[in-house]
């Protein structure tokens, strides 16, 4: 296969509450504020309605559409999500809304936001050799999505409380949710903390392998990620800022997988892999 | 079969196998038995330790054939890394950290070619949301039916499989 990316995932969290209109902003945003201020708030992790999770998740993958919109082409789209839908099935939020797509950019990368909000930049899907590998990718956004790991660094960072609430309210944005909470960009550069990536790779591999597929899609395009001349340019410079080194992510998955998977065999369906068009 | 003639058929075998590797240089990062099949109760040939050498000749599921100095055989993919050396990998690394850290990261990729943008930092805090392209997003859902039946189609099959608990903790997830 050819390489990687999704490790990006993590990033995803452009949190850009963004755009909103109408209300009465100032005063909500004081009443909120002073909710922040009790101290059981910040404690309370993940405990997000599930219209609170999707509020947040929207205005994040708003704002990384503005920043890279879909590749135009509708086929594609359509594919990304069959596979990427059956690989979250495999989870224990089988239901939730999950929207998958490729976005323009020749960045290796991809993108989980809260309530389901996956990307994969076209750098990486073209680094792709079949359906497993892809399939790996979108299940490492997946563990991000269904461990909530977005959501509880939104949390720490105190911010969550006031964006849930404003959000769920009214969906949108705006410029001073903006100016208050920091632009998409700041909470995208953040890091989540190493052991979540981690967690996030061996979800992958199992999730993969429970819908059916080859479960070393992922470790696959982690190598190719890792040393192949896409690993060494700046496509790869937010990747790996974000995220620990593939060497490592691939050191510690081998620790966690073992012999665990020595007689698991899997498809990787090559043949039905959707290319991209030159 | 005389070692010609075994190298021809893999090498015919190499040709027709889209996963092959040709050749391709690796390294193990721990050490692991080298088996003459892909499964873990194959005979065990030889034993690679940390820092050897391999050359990669094919995939199957979890597992490379390799040759080495040690033997050939099959191991465990997650015991190799592909590519010359590690310090090749630490060396990008400190290429892309370098690069952000003097503010060039990602600007100095050609793009303008294709006109399509990158993702750095700049861009991404510069980024406006964008509803129609959301709406344009979420039309594509595919439902958990649908998903089904088109992993029906591709042979897919589910199957049950436990977590894998982190091995730093023994936590069971």
């Amino acid at each position: 296969m050819k390489p990687i990316a999704n490790w990006l995932t993590g990033l995803g969290l452009l949190l850009c509450l963004g755009a909103a209109h109408g209300f009465n902003l100032g005063q909500e945003l004081r009443n909120a504020a002073s909710e922040l201020q009790k101290p059981d708030k910040s404690s309370r992790l993940g405990g997000y309605s599930e219209e609170e999770e999707t509020a947040i998740g929207r205005q994040i993958a708003g704002s990384l559409l503005g920043a890279a919109p879909l590749v135009k082409d509708q086929q594609l789209q359509k594919y990304v999500n069959n596979v990427g839908r059956w690989v979250a099935s495999q989870s224990e939020r089988p239901d939730l809304a999950w929207h998958f797509g490729v976005i323009e950019s020749q960045d290796i990368n991809a993108f989980a936001a809260p309530g389901g909000y996956i990307f994969v930049t076209r750098g990486l899907y073209r680094l792709l050799d079949n359906e497993a590998e892809l399939a790996g990718v979108l299940a490492h956004e997946i563990g991000h999505v269904i461990r909530k790991h977005h959501l509880k660094i939104l949390q720490q960072s105190k911010l969550v409380d006031l964006g849930g609430k404003l959000l769920a309210k009214q969906v949108g944005g705006d410029e001073k949710i903006h100016n208050l909470i920091g632009s998409g960009a700041e909470i995208v550069s953040r890091s989540l903390d190493k052991n979540a990536e981690f967690e996030a790779d061996r979800i992958a591999v199992v999730l993969a392998a429970r819908a059916g597929y080859d479960a070393f899609g992922l470790p696959e395009v982690l190598q190719e990620i890792g040393h192949s001349a896409a690993g060494n340019s700046g496509s790869v410079a937010l990747l790996f800022k974000t995220h620990p080194h593939p060497d490592e992510r691939l050191t510690k998955l081998g620790d966690a997988v073992g012999s665990n998977f020595d007689g698991l065999k899997g498809l990787t369906l090559a043949n039905r892999f959707y290319r991209l068009k030159p | 079969m005389t070692h010609t003639t075994r190298y021809f058929l893999l090498a015919a075998l190499l040709l027709a196998m889209p996963t092959a590797y040709a050749g391709e240089s690796g390294a193990a990062v721990k050490a692991d038995e080298l088996k003459t099949e892909p499964f873990r109760d194959a005979k065990t040939v030889g034993k690679l330790t940390s820092g050897d050498k391999v050359e990669i000749l094919k995939k199957d599921g979890g597992w490379f054939q390799v040759k080495s100095t040690r033997g050939n055989g099959w191991v465990r993919m997650l015991s190799i890394r592909r590519g010359e050396a590690r310090k090749t990998s630490t060396g990008s690394e400190i290429t892309g950290l370098a690069g952000l850290a003097s503010g060039r990261a990602g600007t100095g990729r050609v793009v303008a070619t294709t006109g399509i943008r990158g993702l750095n930092e700049e861009e991404l805090k510069a980024a406006k949301f964008n509803e129609a392209e959301l709406k344009r997003a979420e039309s594509s859902l595919t439902s958990r039916a649908e998903a089904k039946k088109f992993a029906a189609k591709g042979k897919l099959t589910a199957r049950k499989l436990d977590y894998l608990p982190d091995p730093e903790q023994g936590e069971q997830p």
